[in-house]
């Protein structure tokens, strides 16, 4: 039963992270940058829910309003900044978001205190117990939010006119210019799609754990190495890579305790991107 | 050129001289500034020659700290051995880790390098030998300035090296590799060789900088010596100086060691705030470093800056 459970924990917090990937795969997919910032994209989308909670609303009912307050900081972000240097060499956007990634974790720290903080509605404990295994109610929102955003995001990139100028923008710049597209509003407007299933996956994550100013970076890392499993073309192949995460990191803490935890991840990125060169080559 | 290189014996000599001025903070704030700036200088032979970004140097820092450790608290030797013991351990790991991961390239490659530091110091934390979580008390030398020259001379040893690569066949195949490492290997360029010997030379460096920290503060312990600001801080400096250069990893950790020093004894927060505005002014308007902005301005003038922008906007 201890391993039904493990798998079912796996499997739910894994969609979570996978929700969090989302957003730096599409930036990645579109518009070359790897974003470093993605973990205080998340980290200030916490801060949001937690904060309009406080106010008296309801988590699930403050995730939109996360969404749209970060789609707007991302878009002013790439449009003022990042749209300055964004065909300069891969080490310049790196280091630029690097630094955005200091500059957001430190204010908020300014802002918000480093204060340990959770989203902790009347319902946070609640669970249902299916053939002896516990799900959280929580946990299994979150689960289900991930799919659904996921799951629009592929409608989204398929049949809408947007999408289709963001795929034309990721395939060949200069063609989609051309065609009437302009760069400059669709990287702005693809970034602020990123920013914003990061605030939400953010919200999500308040309820499931600790909210600080200094956990993107930690979050950065997860995101890049399920953007790498999960593809940066498929929004739910990128769900299934969080899932494949969730499920490791639970496996692990199972039979190996969470000493080695960081050596076992360590491991398992540097044997996924030696043994597909090829994809990692091509991508670079 | 020669008298160039002969311009700058009086700078290395005002340079020793500090430790005679007797001001102890001001000695202690040298070492911590000759040591960062060694490690600016060792992450400059792989990043700023080859472009290959790593975020895990500071593995080889810990390595040369446990290194000296071990040799003088559990084996009681001279720190000389201990230094050499930390040295040969860094350059297997880079040697052995380096074959597999430098075949990555771009982002790939700066994202694995971000888990060695953490791996090994899971690892050490593990180790009877090394203390375990603990760490390892070092035997006490009252020296700084003993420490200050060692440090100095450290720099000095790195920068000389560097200048050498700048000019060698060595260098230039590094800097093809950068360019286009496809066209590279095409004209007969071993890259893979290549790309491990920059490392290697890096990783003995930085070895040697943690081993002197090491004996200077007497006492290591995981996180200390396998910590992943100092990666990022080497890699600041660097940039903001001026990688692929031979002087400018220099300026640059000297000039931000300064500042953040001033800063620091604000506030810490608005320290670290600080950093971070720079990285984001420095990549906008001084994308080849506080080097290249000398020759820049006194050619194009204020514009300068702009055209830097006007480069790499969309």
């Amino acid at each position: 039963m201890l391993f039904a459970q493990i798998l079912v924990d796996g499997v739910l917090l894994g969609g979570l992270y996978g929700l969090m990937a989302l957003g730096m795969a599409l930036v990645w997919g579109v518009l070359n940058i790897v974003n470093l910032a993605h973990g205080a994209f998340i980290m200030l989308g916490g801060y949001v829910v937690y904060f309009l909670f406080v106010a008296g609303l309801d988590p699930f009912a403050a995730l939109p309003i996360a969404m749209l307050a970060l789609f707007a900081l991302g878009y002013v972000i790439q449009r003022g900044l990042l749209n300055l240097i964004v065909r300069s060499a891969l080490l310049n956007t790196l280091l630029f978001t690097f630094g955005l990634n200091v500059v957001l974790t430190y204010l908020a720290q300014l802002l918000f205190s480093a204060d340990f903080r959770t989203i902790n509605p009347s319902y946070a404990g609640a669970n249902v117990t299916l053939a002896g295994v516990t799900v959280p109610l929580a946990w299994l929102a979150a689960f289900l939010v991930a799919v659904l955003l996921a799951g629009l995001l592929q409608l989204l990139l398929d049949r809408s006119r947007l999408g289709r100028a963001i795929r034309a923008t990721a395939q060949n710049l200069d063609a989609a210019r051309l065609y009437g597209v302009d760069p400059r509003q669709i990287y702005a407007v693809t970034f602020g799609i990123g920013a914003a299933l990061a605030g939400t996956a953010g919200g999500l994550y308040g309820l499931v754990a600790q909210i600080t100013p200094y956990i993107g970076a930690t979050l950065t890392a997860k995101s890049f190495v399920i953007a790498i499993i999960g593809g940066l073309e498929n929004p739910l192949l990128v769900i299934l890579g969080g899932i494949v995460i969730g499920l490791a990191e639970a496996l692990a803490s199972l039979y190996l305790g969470p000493t080695y935890s960081d050596v076992i991840s360590f491991g398992l990125l540097v044997l996924i991107l030696v043994l597909r060169p090829a994809r990692s080559l091509k991508l670079a | 050129m020669k008298w160039r290189w002969l311009a700058l014996a009086p700078v290395l000599a005002v340079l020793a001289g500090v430790p005679w001025l007797g001001d102890a903070v001001l000695i202690q704030f040298g070492i911590n500034a000759l040591l960062i700036a060694t490690l600016a200088q060792s992450w400059n032979i792989l990043g700023g020659f080859t472009g290959y970004v790593s975020f895990g140097n500071s593995a080889f820092y810990g390595l040369g700290a446990y290194g000296t450790a071990i040799a003088m608290a559990q084996w009681h030797q001279p720190f000389w051995l201990g230094l050499a013991l930390g040295a040969v351990l860094a350059v297997v790991v880079a040697a052995v880790l380096g074959g597999p991961i430098l075949r990555l390239r771009g982002p790939y490659f700066a994202i694995v390098t971000l888990g060695i530091s953490a791996a090994l110091s899971a690892l050490f934390a593990n180790l009877d030998i090394a203390g375990k979580n603990i760490g390892l008390i070092l035997p006490l030398t009252r020296d700084d300035a003993m420490f200050y020259e060692l440090s100095l001379g450290l720099l000095a040893a790195a920068t000389v090296a560097v200048a050498w690569i700048a000019r060698s066949r060595f260098g230039i195949a590094l800097i093809a590799i950068r360019e286009n490492e496809d066209a590279a290997a095409a004209v007969g360029v071993d890259a893979t060789r290549y790309k491990l010997a920059a490392l290697i030379l890096a990783a003995v460096f930085t070895a040697l900088a943690g081993g002197i920290h090491a004996y200077w503060i007497t006492f290591i312990d995981p996180a200390g010596s396998f910590d992943t600001t100092l990666d990022v801080r080497m890699v600041i400096m660097t940039m903001f100086g001026g990688p692929g250069t031979v002087f400018g990893p220099v300026i640059g950790a000297f000039v931000l060691s300064a500042i953040y020093e001033v800063l620091a004894n604000g506030i810490s927060t608005a320290a670290a705030l600080f950093f971070g505005l720079v990285i984001l002014l420095a990549v906008i308007f001084l994308p080849k470093g506080l080097i290249d902005l000398g020759g820049g301005f006194r050619a194009l003038g204020w514009r300068y800056f702009l055209a830097n922008i006007e480069r790499h906007r969309l």
